[in-house]
């Protein structure tokens, strides 16, 4: 079993030519292992996705206070190719686009990155799991050969995120609004393909704001983040009660002394 | 009082010729590009300067060749190889020479084919007073070849030739090669230049000429690999007559300080020439690269595409020319310079310069100097893969559309494959 561990995190976002960013978390708490699905829900500019950028490396974060343990061990010093061997996967809300490289070929250099130089995996082992991969996703050959995210449509880059996180099987992925502009066939789709991965060696953080996700793949903790902490954990029923009565209800209910982004 | 290049080397230049019983009026052109050379200028080149490296003052242009014939023969029939005047492979389907082709050192040429060599030789695509360095190259000229594609010859094999450059010793290297394709004539060809040892600092003086007569298809490539020490000029320069194409993908893969002078004329009526550069500098390498289509012919297409990437403290200029002349009417031109930068020391430059004489035209230009996409960088990192390798990724995607547009698999293959040994040399410390 693994853990994922965040503790006390502050992060500043650094713009360029400034010295001293603004802070967007004030204070994360959390802690996960293998074999749990944990849903983090909140309201637009709360720091969902600072959280995800954070644990993951992004330069453009920087973390002032606070700490992130994977087993026990602090990753902060960690480049983002070390963290992604170590074991973390970050499924982008934006991913990029490389011309010139395929699908297929970035994917193996993602297997081959974490393993030896001497014992890198064979065409055709590489092939069959892709066959699968694809097949639980709905995807076809084609798309594995186009340039990595080139002209794909929203809802391709969203499965083809999902497909790299089946290939590459990593103890922790964290899905960074991986809903958004999905049909609802497609989030069938991909749901379909995150519950392929439940089981004990593998744990999930979903960023979402809405509950729809959360009725594909069930969380087995549900947190719910407000101005740059987590204010409330619960259970999947949390994830219904919001739906319901909305943050605003409850901010209120918590007392808490909190501007919503999108409150009028 | 200082000497000349002419009193330094008229003795030996005639010396060579008989030496290699060249014909009298080629020894007689040698003469007189020797005797106005000086009065020459040497090119001049939008924002490349090359003046400090004296690629006009030669020092041992006829030294022996010494020979180390250690390299790899590609598989093909049709197969050139030279160290200087010294030719060490030469064959040719017997097929191809049934049908009247031509592939052999220039003194073979000139002895068995001098018409054919007299009616082309700087006469067509060049002329010897095109600039100081051409009229140095033909006086001057220690090593060359002659490829021929008669009247509407289809040449369906890929003709090769490696130019080894001795670097093991004091000699300049003067290479010069003819290429013909006669009307309704096509033709693959591939060239590969070569440096061997890293003992001298040498000048090299390369000139191509390729004539693409009426109706004929050339595809033309190159590798270029001379080595740290060589001061390189490489004029590849091509004439297009009516209604035929010459395609240029030039791979740049040098360790030298390099001026690349390369052009094409397109002078018949509905010509069309493609021009595809391929760059990539490292250590505190020096390359300006000039690329010009010029429109004479009435709808006539010229079009540049250049990608480079800079690595360590090189530097490498661009300059792309799409010049269309008064009353080429329907021609278009276009082209698009992009260099990368992978390091603060690195220097690039990309500069689209567009001269049009005439206005029923269209024409555009792309450039740009950047550094690695920071995003796409963090993308890859992000699955695992390390800095190095995830840079060598876009690097290959941003230099992938060039690759991608060279119509043979074999060049392409090894391209990319002196792209990747160029890269991985050039990131380590």
């Amino acid at each position: 079993m693994s853990t994922l561990e965040v503790k006390d995190l502050h992060v500043s976002v650094v713009e360029e030519d400034e010295t001293k960013g603004q802070e967007i978390l004030k204070g994360v708490n959390l802690k996960m292992s293998t074999g749990e699905i944990h849903a983090i829900m909140g309201p637009n500019g709360t720091g969902k996705s600072t959280l995800s950028q954070a644990i993951m490396g992004n330069s453009a974060y920087k973390v002032t206070q606070g700490d992130v343990l994977l087993d026990g061990k602090s990753i902060l010093d960690m480049p983002v190719d070390e963290r992604a061997r170590a074991g973390l996967f970050l499924a982008m809300q934006y991913p990029a686009e490389i011309a010139g490289v395929t699908n297929i070929e970035f994917m193996r250099a993602a297997i081959n990155a974490r393993r030896d130089e001497n014992d890198q995996i064979p065409v055709m082992e590489f092939m069959k799991k892709l066959d699968e991969k694809q097949g639980i996703l709905d995807m076809t050959d084609e798309m594995s050969e186009r340039y990595l995210n080139e002209g794909f449509s929203g809802g391709e880059k969203k499965r083809n995120e999902i497909l790299q996180l089946l290939m590459i099987e990593p103890k922790f992925a964290i899905l960074d609004e991986i809903d958004s502009g999905l049909d609802i066939d497609a989030l069938k789709v991909v749901s379909r393909g995150v519950n392929s991965m439940r089981g004990d060696n593998f744990g999930s953080l979903i960023i979402t704001h809405y509950q729809r996700l959360l009725n594909y793949i069930i969380p087995d903790q549900v947190h719910v983040m407000m101005d740059g902490r987590i204010v409330k954990s619960g259970g999947p029923e949390l994830a219904k009660k919001l739906e319901d009565e909305g943050y605003a209800g409850l901010r209120d209910d918590l007392g808490l002394d909190v501007k919503l982004t999108d409150e009028i | 009082m200082r000497s000349s290049i002419k009193d330094d080397f008229m003795d030996d230049t005639i010396a060579f010729s008989k030496n290699h019983e060249e014909p009298l009026w080629f020894q007689k052109m040698r003469e007189e590009a020797l005797n106005h050379a000086t009065e020459l200028q040497l090119p001049i080149f939008e924002k490349i300067s090359y003046r400090g490296w004296r690629l006009d003052h030669p020092k041992a242009p006829f030294a022996e060749a010494n020979t180390d014939n250690s390299f790899d023969l590609p598989e093909t029939n049709n197969l050139l190889v030279q160290n200087g005047d010294q030719t060490l492979v030469n064959k040719l389907d017997p097929k191809l020479s049934e049908q009247g082709v031509i592939f052999t050192d220039i003194w073979t040429a000139l002895k068995d084919y001098p018409e054919l060599v007299q009616k082309y030789f700087l006469a067509t695509a060049l002329k010897p007073a095109e600039n100081k360095l051409v009229a140095l190259n033909l006086a001057l000229m220690n090593g060359g070849a002659f490829l021929y594609v008669p009247k509407n010859v289809k040449v369906d094999q890929s003709i090769q030739s490696i130019y080894l450059q001795d670097n093991s010793q004091q000699k300049d290297y003067v290479h010069h090669v003819l290429v013909v394709a006669d009307q309704g004539s096509e033709v693959t060809y591939l060239e590969n230049f070569l440096s061997q040892g890293d003992q001298a600092d040498n000048i090299a003086n390369i000139v191509v000429e390729v004539v693409a007569a009426a109706n004929s298809r050339v595809h033309f490539s190159a590798l270029d690999q001379f080595g740290q020490h060589v001061s390189t000029y490489i004029n590849r320069h091509g004439y297009v007559g009516d209604n035929a194409r010459l395609d240029w993908a030039i791979g740049l893969m040098n360790d030298s300080q390099v001026v690349g002078d390369f052009g094409t004329d397109l002078r018949g009526e509905g010509g069309h020439s493609e021009a595809k550069v391929v760059a990539i500098t490292t250590g505190e390498q020096v390359s300006g690269i000039d690329t010009k289509i010029t429109n004479y012919g009435q709808h006539t297409i010229g079009h540049i595409l250049q990608h480079g990437v800079i690595l360590q403290s090189s530097s490498l200029t661009f300059n792309g020319v799409g010049h269309i002349v008064k009353g080429a009417r329907g021609s278009d031109a276009q082209q698009e310079s992009r260099v990368l930068m992978l390091s603060r020391t690195a220097r690039g430059d990309a500069n689209p310069i567009l001269l049009i004489d005439e206005n029923d035209v269209t024409a555009g230009h792309a450039a740009s100097v950047g550094r690695v996409n920071e995003e796409q960088m963090y993308y890859l990192m992000s699955r695992g893969i390390d800095q190095e390798t995830a840079q060598r990724l876009v690097i290959r995607g941003f230099l992938s559309s060039v690759i991608t547009e060279i119509p043979e698999k074999e060049v392409r293959v090894r391209l990319t494959d002196m792209i990747e040994r160029k890269l991985i040399n050039g990131q380590q410390k």
